[in-house]
């Protein structure tokens, strides 16, 4: 039995699998063992150094992966219950938005740690989620149901552009994260995509499914943090703002979304009703794209913790995967709309082990040095460490690194001096790139959009940088293996 | 201006030779690039200028000589140290004292004439941290000063001037004075006019006639004194210069005073103050603590004349070559030599030029196998022979030998004699070619040590890239011998004054590479050395 705000409460689980890797899955770990749960880790074979099984009280092997297992429902499911889990937490990514998943993690007796799977079926399918939303009375994008094979499908996608003009976006059904979205600006372009989004959706998602929505110019990437419990109760954690995009995929995520008063109330008004309309219930994101002025559209709900969680728990101080377990427990949200207050600025980068210079390309090998940046306002959100050899399976995600300040400026600087604070060795990563971007006059001034990437290629002119003792080592090393110094004679 | 003890780089020009002018005393100038030069193979490091350089910065000096000479070439080839670098960290760590560069005229720090737009830009560039420009012209053809001279003045630096100085036929009082006319007639009165004694040459009677001369004819020109302790006998020199007005000497720390540099420090003031003479700003007790022990002295300078910039490496050269044990017969060789030559100054390049044909000679019979600098001397690419010309048989020999146009020595001086006006240096192209081997923008001070040692600039770029600031390593890691046993600590201050330990675990040798294992402040790094076969 558990006391909760003076009240008995159901029994809290005793043991929580995390169906995930990597600095989500710690990050769960970490708010589960907190409120007194054990925590089983799932890993591949080919994953076994990571850092998540360190950290858990437990850990299974599903599998000699690479990728394959931690996407397999049968083996996550098994572990569970070896284990003795009572409860699953998919984390995002692998199988958090797979309502198969979620189904039978139910049927299993086991506790699924998100919406319940007709919410996911719902929301996943970006068509029905437009038609739930637009019901509602919610601004949704002017979009196509889904295209329908052949000829009819090309007339509609005629008829579509004629009204709507280009750009137009072709969407995959069953997409998310960025991914099975292309442009098109011309009538030729958008033939064409229609074909090759069909047969990618169907390799990425096993549903070749598109529809056609409109393009809108330079648009900005707003969303809102909702939470939802079995009570009744839907809350929003305010904004934040990532527009910053590379290809889709979003490099920095910031809190709040900085935007006029009343449209900011609009929005998360907005977003509540939009969770209402779908019954929905934990965490979830209601995301929108704000033209420039600042009409807003809804785009898709994200049915899972996402990576930009953080930035929305250093503004509110709530503890966003905590409420997710206390809600999957049966518990009512530990807080109200009236009680959550907002407080200062908060901005997360995605450091990976990526080569910017080479079109972002993963550079996977061993960490030789690991050093963070610590100290008032920064946290970090890693699953790496100095020796570890970052497997080329998997995702090259080193460690989310969110500041928290009290004005944007201030948060900038300290974003600038945890940049400068790292220390890493031995492999390639987005640090040097993201030092161009915060000293950047567009990003200080907060002037950017969904374009910026894309419209400031000088960010990529920096000179990579070694740690100055590591290349004199480099000398010793020489002057060792010659026994005198070559560059000397 | 009456209270100041000591000039500061923040003084213009203008203000600081008025002080030296009427400020009572004699100043003296550090200068440790010549004894670098002279005494160590220019192989003293940064490490130990920077660890000294609080000391001589208190000590009062009124300039410190740094870069110039070989030490531009030298800095990129065997000290892996950008020489701007340098000057910025010697800069920084002697903020109070004057920073003097020594620059071969229209030769710059190399060995042949560059072009005029390359000399604006290389003391364009210099002079952010040079404030006394000392140079000079291997034959004192005052022309050959005229582009560097207006660069110095245009970025409102001292000038100073030099007559090289040599003895024997035709160097007397008057030819000095008729070229020390010359030099303020194309250069001004606002400057130091340096006698530049590179080869401890004359006795001190012969330099105080010299500087009596030469006052005589310019009471209120401002007269320095370079001289070498060469023969033991600079102190000498230089107290008869001072006595006869000279009011700025050039010195050694006292204990790096040695063999072929400067007279030392100390020796120097004590003899100045027994004597009557001022060193207004001069501390002693700073000038003390740079110094250390050195060696001795070398009387035969006497008869080869070659400075000891020079001689150094002239006898690293000659080691290099397996010429050691014929060393007399080389010095011997480059005595006849320099008199067929015209016994000219033996400075660079004029040193380069007679030593390389003495040793030439040496080796491969007289004048069988001339090096294209002597036919350059020959055909007058550097200036005229200033008091007699080579006899005609060098000319014959020389001039004629790899010609297959078949044309005689006296037409060949006909045809092709003469200073070589020499086309500005494309520098966008240059920097182009810089840029695609480096692969990035290129600093204009890259750009400006490129143009004159493309090569070793080039080499030294990438070194610096791969290592970075090597400097900072002690001495004795850099020069290191045999392999650094398990355990070994490297422990040093960088620029910031924080300390670095680089520890050595272990080291695994293979058949083809080395692998060493350190922990680098703390941190556990591997590098791997691949060894060819023949480096082994």
């Amino acid at each position: 039995m558990l006391i909760f705000f003076g009240k008995r409460v159901k029994t809290m689980f005793k043991k929580l699998l995390v169906a995930n890797r990597g600095e989500i899955a710690i990050r769960i770990m970490r708010s589960a063992q907190e409120l007194g749960i054990k925590t089983v880790a799932i890993y591949e074979e080919t994953d076994k150094t990571a850092m998540h099984i360190m950290r858990a009280d437990e850990a299974v092997c599903i599998g000699s992966g690479p990728r394959r297992d931690y996407l397999n429902i049968e083996r996550v499911i098994q572990a569970a219950q070896s284990s003795q889990a009572e409860a699953i937490h998919p984390g995002y990514g692998f199988l958090a938005e797979n309502p198969a998943f979620a189904k039978q993690c139910t049927e299993a007796g086991l506790v699924f740690v998100g919406p319940p799977p007709e919410v996911i079926i719902d929301m996943g399918s970006k068509v029905i989620a437009r038609r739930v939303m637009s019901e509602a009375g919610i601004p949704v994008i002017p979009g196509t149901r889904v295209l329908p094979p052949g000829e009819e499908g090309k007339e509609m996608a005629s008829a579509f552009a004629e009204v709507h003009r280009f750009p137009i976006m072709v969407k995959a059904v069953a997409g998310g994260g960025g991914r099975g979205i292309r442009v098109a600006q011309n009538m030729s372009e958008l033939t064409r995509f229609i074909e090759i989004g069909r047969s990618e959706a169907k390799m990425a998602f096993g549903n070749d499914e598109v529809y056609l929505e409109k393009g809108l110019n330079n648009p900005r990437h707003i969303e809102v943090q909702i939470l939802a419990d079995g009570h009744g109760n839907v809350i929003h954690l305010g904004t934040r703002n990532c527009s910053i995009q590379r290809r889709h995929q979003k490099m920095i995520e910031m809190a709040p979304a900085f935007l006029p008063q009343d449209v900011s109330n609009k929005i998360c008004d907005t977003a509540v009703r939009a969770a209402r309309a779908s019954n929905y219930l934990s965490a979830g994101t209601v995301e929108f794209l704000l033209d420039q002025d600042d009409n807003y559209y809804f785009l898709e709900v994200n049915t899972r913790i996402q990576v930009e969680h953080t930035v929305t728990e250093m503004i509110t101080g709530l503890d966003i995967v905590r409420e997710q377990i206390l809600v999957a427990t049966g518990l009512p949200l530990s807080i109200s709309q009236n009680e959550l207050c907002f407080r200062g600025t908060s901005i997360e980068l995605r450091i990976t082990a990526e080569d910017p210079k080479s079109n972002f390309m993963p550079n996977p090998g061993l960490i030789e040095i690991y050093q963070s940046p610590g100290g008032h306002g920064v946290r970090i959100d890693g699953a790496v460490y100095q020796g570890y050899e970052i497997p080329r399976y998997y995702d090259s995600m080193l460690c989310k690194l969110t500041v928290y300040a009290y004005t944007w400026q201030e948060a900038v600087d300290r974003l600038r001096r945890c940049l400068d604070g790292f220390l890493i060795a031995g492999v390639k990563t987005t640090i040097p790139y993201y030092k161009q971007i915060v000293a950047d006059p567009d990003f200080i001034n907060r002037n950017f959009d969904t374009s910026y990437i894309e419209t400031h290629p000088q960010l990529l002119d920096y000179q990579e940088e070694v740690p100055p003792m590591g290349k004199l080592a480099g000398l010793v090393a020489e002057i060792n293996a010659y026994e005198f110094n070559p560059y000397s004679e | 201006m009456a209270n100041r003890q000591r000039v500061t780089p923040q003084m213009p020009a203008g203000e600081i030779l008025d002080f030296l002018r009427h400020t009572p005393g004699v100043f003296l100038t550090n200068n440790e690039r010549d004894v670098s030069q002279s005494d160590f193979k220019c192989r003293i490091m940064p490490q130990t200028t920077l660890k000294v350089a609080p000391y001589r910065d208190s000590a009062g000096y009124f300039g410190f000589e740094i870069l110039g000479g070989a030490t531009v070439h030298l800095d990129l080839m065997k000290k892996q140290i950008n020489p701007f670098e340098k000057l910025r960290l010697v800069r920084k760590a002697m903020p109070n004292t004057l920073i003097q560069g020594l620059c071969r005229g229209r030769n710059l720090f190399g060995y042949r004439p560059y072009p005029d737009n390359v000399i604006e830009m290389t003391v364009r560039l210099f002079s952010k941290y040079i404030d006394i420009w000392r140079m000079y012209d291997f034959l004192n053809y005052i022309p050959n000063l005229v582009v560097a001279a207006k660069a110095v003045r245009d970025a409102g630096k001292i000038l100073m001037p030099c007559l090289c100085f040599s003895t024997g036929a035709g160097h007397t009082d008057d030819f000095y004075v008729q070229k020390a006319e010359e030099v303020i007639s194309l250069l001004g009165e606002d400057i130091i006019l340096c006698i530049k004694n590179h080869s401890a040459l004359g006795s001190p009677a012969r330099i105080a006639e010299l500087v009596r001369a030469i006052r005589k004819r310019f009471p209120d020109l401002l007269i320095a004194y370079h001289g070498h302790n060469t023969d033991g006998n600079d102190l000498g020199r230089l107290m008869a210069a001072v006595q006869e007005g000279a009011k700025l000497v050039e010195v050694a720390d006292h204990g790096y005073g040695g063999i072929y540099s400067q007279a030392p420090a100390l020796s120097v003031v004590q003899n100045l103050h027994e004597y009557g003479f001022k060193t207004p700003g001069l501390h002693i007790a700073p000038l003390l603590d740079a110094s250390s022990h050195f060696q001795g002295f070398d009387p035969t300078v006497k008869r080869h004349k070659l400075p000891g910039g020079a001689l150094s490496l002239a006898l690293e050269q000659a080691e290099k070559a397996g010429l050691m044990e014929r060393a007399h017969e080389v010095f011997s060789e480059l005595i006849e030599v320099r008199k067929e030559l015209g016994n000219i100054w033996v400075v660079t390049p004029g040193s380069q030029i007679l030593w390389s044909t003495a040793l030439g000679n040496v080796i491969n019979g007289r004048y069988e196998k001339p090096s294209d600098d002597l036919k350059g001397l020959l055909l007058g690419r550097y200036g005229r022979f200033p008091f007699y010309e080579p006899p005609q048989w060098i000319f014959e020999k020389v001039l004629e030998r790899g010609r297959t146009d078949g044309k005689k020595w006296d037409e060949i001086l006909a045809g092709e004699a003469g200073l070589q006006e020499l086309a500005d240096e494309d520098l966008k192209a240059r920097r182009f070619q810089l840029e695609s081997q480096i692969k990035r923008p290129a600093t204009d001070e890259e750009l400006c040590l490129f143009v004159q040692f493309p090569r070793d600039a080039l080499d030294f770029i990438k070194f610096e890239e791969r290592f970075g600031q090597t400097w900072l390593l002690p001495p004795d890691v850099w020069f290191h011998k045999g392999g650094f046993r398990d355990g070994a600590r490297i422990s040093f201050a960088d620029e910031a004054g924080k300390t670095h330990n680089i520890d050595l675990i272990s080291t695994r040798r293979t058949a083809d590479s080395v692998q060493t294992s350190f922990l680098v402040d703390y941190q556990f790094q591997t590098h791997t050395t691949k060894i060819a076969k023949n480096e082994k």
